[in-house]
């Protein structure tokens, strides 16, 4: 469990149970009891292998999915009580994959995510034309606030998403691959400004990873998933061992330093 | 949810949907008998007056029409029967089969119906203080509702007899305050009646089919208990009908039925209908008509359909092509 | 927009639609649609002079104190002929034209068009069954007491019959709670074939009423009056409220069910919702009208290539130009031989043609785009 224990975690997950129906034969589980605590402020790199469950528990997180046994609480409620809209003014969601309308410039997109907190009808408030702008600075997507989705790069197009995340003002965000389509450069330059940004704003952060390195360099703490439940849960040094990952990923790893000592590398032995 | 759950529900719209149309009847509306006033040839109209049309509707007239609107060629003929052919003010754009003198009288009218809907705005500028409708969506119902709510006194006639179309001559008489000339023309056509009834007594009643159209492969006659099979009947045939409702009837029980008479009343409209093209129909080349040679094209038949103070010559003219021996 | 953002600090940022283009747009739009309204009314088989026309307009619209100058005729054929027939045309056409939008964004499918869930089969169903079976009974057949509201048996049948339709179409495409447009899609088509077999076979026994059931097939306004635009004015007004309120949760589901979600957006109650406010729309122009096609196709497609998907702007500006562009189609079935050939026919004759050079435009344009 994180050493970071808060009075009442922001979200949590106890004994979830969750398998997605199939036409014919037994539903699978994905996931077979799964607990997990989000103090607020947590920044938490969820690791497994593929259909491990990482973008389930993410949705159940989000509320789009229901467990089939087991609780999902957000802010000590369970989600289930919760309206759609109000917790959508405190959960954000950057999807894995989202084919922006297009006819729509990049501000607008973003200012959807001002929707959940909407008080007039037609119009916008003060406050949704500065959190739009905050969240196109953020986002480092400001230059970006003319342009139609068909004008935006991989990498752009991600930007914008997570300013149309920001812009929600939410106080747990969940990202599903967030560097799924970026190449090398522009995968850290995100993760480095979402994790400026957590620490700016506050926020409570899940990020669905798959590059073992990347997670490492990323984030405090690691929640890794295997067979349906938490393999490991906790810091990088103690959770990414290579016992852990031989068993939850089938590879051989060694842990290595950087020069200045302070990040912890995970580096695949090709021996 | 199983599929089976579902059906009821499918069902049940349909249901409600006749539970709607039963809703909507007016509880007191059945076909009247027309002409509820006096038939008296010496009676005169007073006005306001109030008749009951074909379609049950009552219609009051403040005063006399001068102004006529006809929505149909019969009325047309019914009008110019009692001398009212000036006061004609719109008629049909159909101009066929009318006598030479009712063409001209009505050959510069404004035209205020075609073949679509009826030309509402027309008939406003008409300024008729009588229109004359036909019944059985000949004339849309829609637009019979929509002339009466503009404020016009719209008759609806729809006869399905001989004496219906006497009764209806006789109702524009009443209304035309020509009651008089409603009894000459209606007298006239009960002797022509009358006629073609005692030529026709005690002689055989072939097996008479009356083809009224073939569209498709569907062959049209006269339904069953029509206006058109009681022709057939007066003219000294035995009718072979059609479907209550559709008046098609199928080759095969046309076969069955044998027609000893064929009369093509598609023939006035269709020239390439006759008794060869008959003949050569797969199927029809054993019927007995046919190969008796009783096959008969009737341009008349635009008499028969026109149920004016002209339909017993029509009637006339059925009664030669069933019997044309008793005629010579 | 560059230099806007560059002094963002003095300004807050102006985010997508300001006030100048909504009012610009809207404003062009229906000073476009008076203009139509005034020729549209002056125009007609009868001749009453532009100068009449517009007296009598405003006198009986706007109560100015004109002197009557013209024959009562006149004001007859303008006010209960002609003023009802092309507010039905407007009515409808912007009904139809909103209709679309809306369920182009639900079936997300810019071909989609309001009668493909099944209106169009169930109202020409209800309303072929309405011109039928007076005739079938007898005790239906017209006269004093088949309306009812001021609506015939047709009106009503095609309006329960469109309505009734989609519900049954959702109730049946429903599953675990949910509705895929996929399904919905197959659903509508499966029921619409039942529905137009049906219709065929009231046709088959209609008899003489198979002109009136061929002309409401094919869309008229011919039988456009008062009562009817009564009855569904205020339908129309309602949805096009309730569904303009729900612009947002539209724009959202262009995201995806998924993002609209997570954005707030509780996806299958909205979807509901905004099927059955189209569809109210759709049907109650239906009932008054016949099936117009096209309108509800090509007007939404057009005015978001135009002025972009923002549902702020589209639903009313659909509204407008669906009923602009119906005047005209109207206009044009008036005036064309014929004796008043139905306005649907025209719909198509036009609208096809124009939605095929729409497609090939768009796709060149899509192509410029992206070179």
């Amino acid at each position: 469990m994180s050493a970071a224990v808060a009075a009442r975690p922001l979200a949590m997950l106890s004994d979830v149970h969750f398998s997605y129906p199939r036409p014919r034969g037994e539903p699978r589980p994905v996931l077979r009891g799964v607990d997990l605590a989000l103090p607020a402020g947590d920044l938490v790199a969820l690791l497994g292998a593929n259909g491990s469950g990482k973008t389930t528990l993410l949705r159940l997180l989000s509320g789009a999915l229901v467990p089939d046994a087991g609780e999902v609480r957000f802010d000590g409620r369970p989600l289930g009580e919760w309206r759609r809209d109000a917790l959508a003014r405190r959960v954000a969601v950057l999807p894995q994959q989202l084919d922006l309308p297009d006819g729509f410039r990049a501000a607008e997109l973003v200012a959807m995510g001002r929707a959940p907190h909407a008080r007039r009808l037609f119009a916008s408030t003060v406050e949704d034309e500065r959190a739009v702008e905050r969240a196109l600075v953020d986002a480092d997507a400001l230059d970006l606030a003319a342009r139609y989705p068909h004008e935006l790069s991989g990498g752009e197009r991600q930007r914008v998403l997570v300013a149309m995340a920001l812009a929600q003002e939410p106080d747990l965000l969940l990202l599903d691959e967030p560097t799924l389509h970026l190449d090398l450069a522009h995968q850290v330059a995100l993760l480095s400004s979402i994790r400026r940004l957590q620490a700016q704003r506050r926020l409570t952060v899940v990020a669905v990873l798959h590059d073992l390195n990347l997670a490492a360099a990323f984030a405090p703490r690691v929640v890794v998933l295997h067979d349906g439940l938490v393999a490991a849960d906790g810091n990088v040094a103690d959770t990414l061992t290579p016992v852990l990952i031989e068993r939850v990923f089938g590879v051989r790893m060694e842990l290595a330093r950087t020069a200045d000592g302070g990040a912890h590398l995970v580096i695949s032995s090709d021996r | 949810m199983s599929s089976r759950r579902r059906v009821p529900i499918f069902f049940s719209f349909f249901a409600v949907l006749t539970l709607l149309v039963a809703a909507c009847a007016s509880p007191g509306t059945s076909p009247a008998l027309p002409g509820t006033v006096s038939p008296s040839a010496e009676a005169v109209t007073t006005y306001p007056a109030t008749l009951t049309d074909d379609a049950g509707r009552e219609v009051t007239l403040e005063a006399e029409p001068q102004r006529i609107v006809s929505l149909a060629p019969s009325n047309t003929e019914i009008a110019c029967a009692l001398d009212a052919c000036d006061q004609l003010v719109g008629v049909p754009e159909y101009r066929k089969g009318y006598l030479p003198d009712v063409l001209a009288a009505i050959e510069d009218l404004p035209v205020v119906v075609s073949f679509g809907p009826v030309d509402r705005e027309a008939i406003v500028a008409a300024e008729p203080d009588l229109i004359l409708a036909a019944g059985n969506e000949l004339t849309a119902s829609t637009d019979i509702e929509a002339l009466a709510n503009l404020g016009y006194p719209v008759l609806v006639l729809y006869p399905e007899s001989l004496d219906e179309v006497s009764a209806d001559i006789e109702l524009i008489g009443d209304a035309l305050n020509a009651q008089a000339e409603a009894a000459d023309v209606t007298g006239e056509m009960a002797d022509t009646v009358a006629a073609v009834q005692a030529t026709v007594a005690g002689l055989d009643r072939p097996r008479t089919f009356y083809e009224v159209s073939i569209f498709e492969g569907t062959i049209y006659t006269a339904g069953e208990d029509s206006f058109l099979a009681s022709l057939v009947e007066t003219a000294g045939g035995e009718p072979i009908t059609g479907d209550l409702r559709t008046t098609a009837i199928a080759l095969e029980d046309l076969v069955t039925a044998d027609p000893e008479v064929i009369v093509l009343g598609d023939a006035a409209y269709d020239r390439t209908i006759s008794a060869d093209s008959v003949a050569k129909r797969p199927g029809w080349d054993e019927m007995t008509a046919v190969t008796e040679g009783r096959v008969i094209p009737l341009p008349e038949d635009i008499l028969i359909t026109r149920p004016g103070p002209r339909v017993v010559d029509g009637l006339e003219a059925l009664a030669r092509a069933i019997h044309p021996e008793a005629f010579d | 927009m560059r230099a806007a953002i560059a002094s963002a600090e003095a300004q807050p940022l102006r985010i997508g639609l300001t006030l100048t283009r909504t009012v610009v747009v809207l404003g062009a739009a229906g000073v476009l649609l008076a203009l139509l309204l005034v020729v549209a009314v002056a125009v007609g088989s009868a001749e009453v002079g532009i100068g009449d026309t517009a007296a009598i307009l405003g006198r009986r619209l706007l109560a100015l104190p004109i002197p009557e100058t013209w024959a009562p005729t006149a004001e007859k054929i303008i006010f209960d002929i002609r003023l009802p027939r092309v507010l039905t045309a407007m009515l409808v056409g912007g009904g139809l034209a909103m209709a679309g939008t809306v369920f182009q964004v639900l079936l997300r499918n810019p071909l989609a068009d309001p009668y493909v869930i099944g209106t169009a089969a169930g109202a020409s169903f209800g309303a072929a069954l309405g011109i039928v079976a007076p005739l079938v009974l007898p005790v239906l057949a017209i006269g004093a007491g088949t309306s009812w509201l001021g609506l015939g048996v047709v009106q009503l049948f095609a309006f329960a019959g469109g309505l009734g339709t989609v519900l049954l179409v959702y109730a049946v495409a429903r599953s675990a709670g949910r509705v895929q447009v996929i399904t919905l899609l197959l659903t509508g088509y499966a029921i619409s074939s039942v529905l137009a077999a049906m219709v065929a076979m009231l046709m088959f026994i209609s008899g003489n009423a198979l002109r009136a059931i061929f002309g409401w097939l094919m869309g008229s306004l011919a039988n456009a009056g008062w009562m009817a635009l009564a009855f569904a004015a205020p339908l129309m007004i309602v949805a096009f409220i309730l569904l303009l309120a729900r612009w947002r949760r539209l724009n959202l589901l262009m995201l995806g069910d998924a993002q609209a979600a997570s954005l707030g957006v509780d996806v299958e109650r909205e979807k509901l919702v905004l099927t059955v406010l189209a569809t109210l729309a759709t049907s109650a122009a239906v009932a008054i009208s016949g099936t117009i096609g096209f309108i509800g196709l090509v007007v939404p497609h057009l005015l978001r290539l135009v002025i972009g998907p923002d549902h702020r702007l589209l639903l009313p500006a659909s509204l407008l130009v669906g009923a602009a562009l119906l005047v005209v189609a109207d206009l044009g079935a008036r005036l064309l031989p014929g004796g008043g050939i139905p306005v649907g026919v025209v719909t198509a004759l036009i609208g096809a043609p124009f939605f095929l050079w729409l497609l090939r435009r768009s796709q060149l344009l899509r192509v410029e785009l992206s070179a």
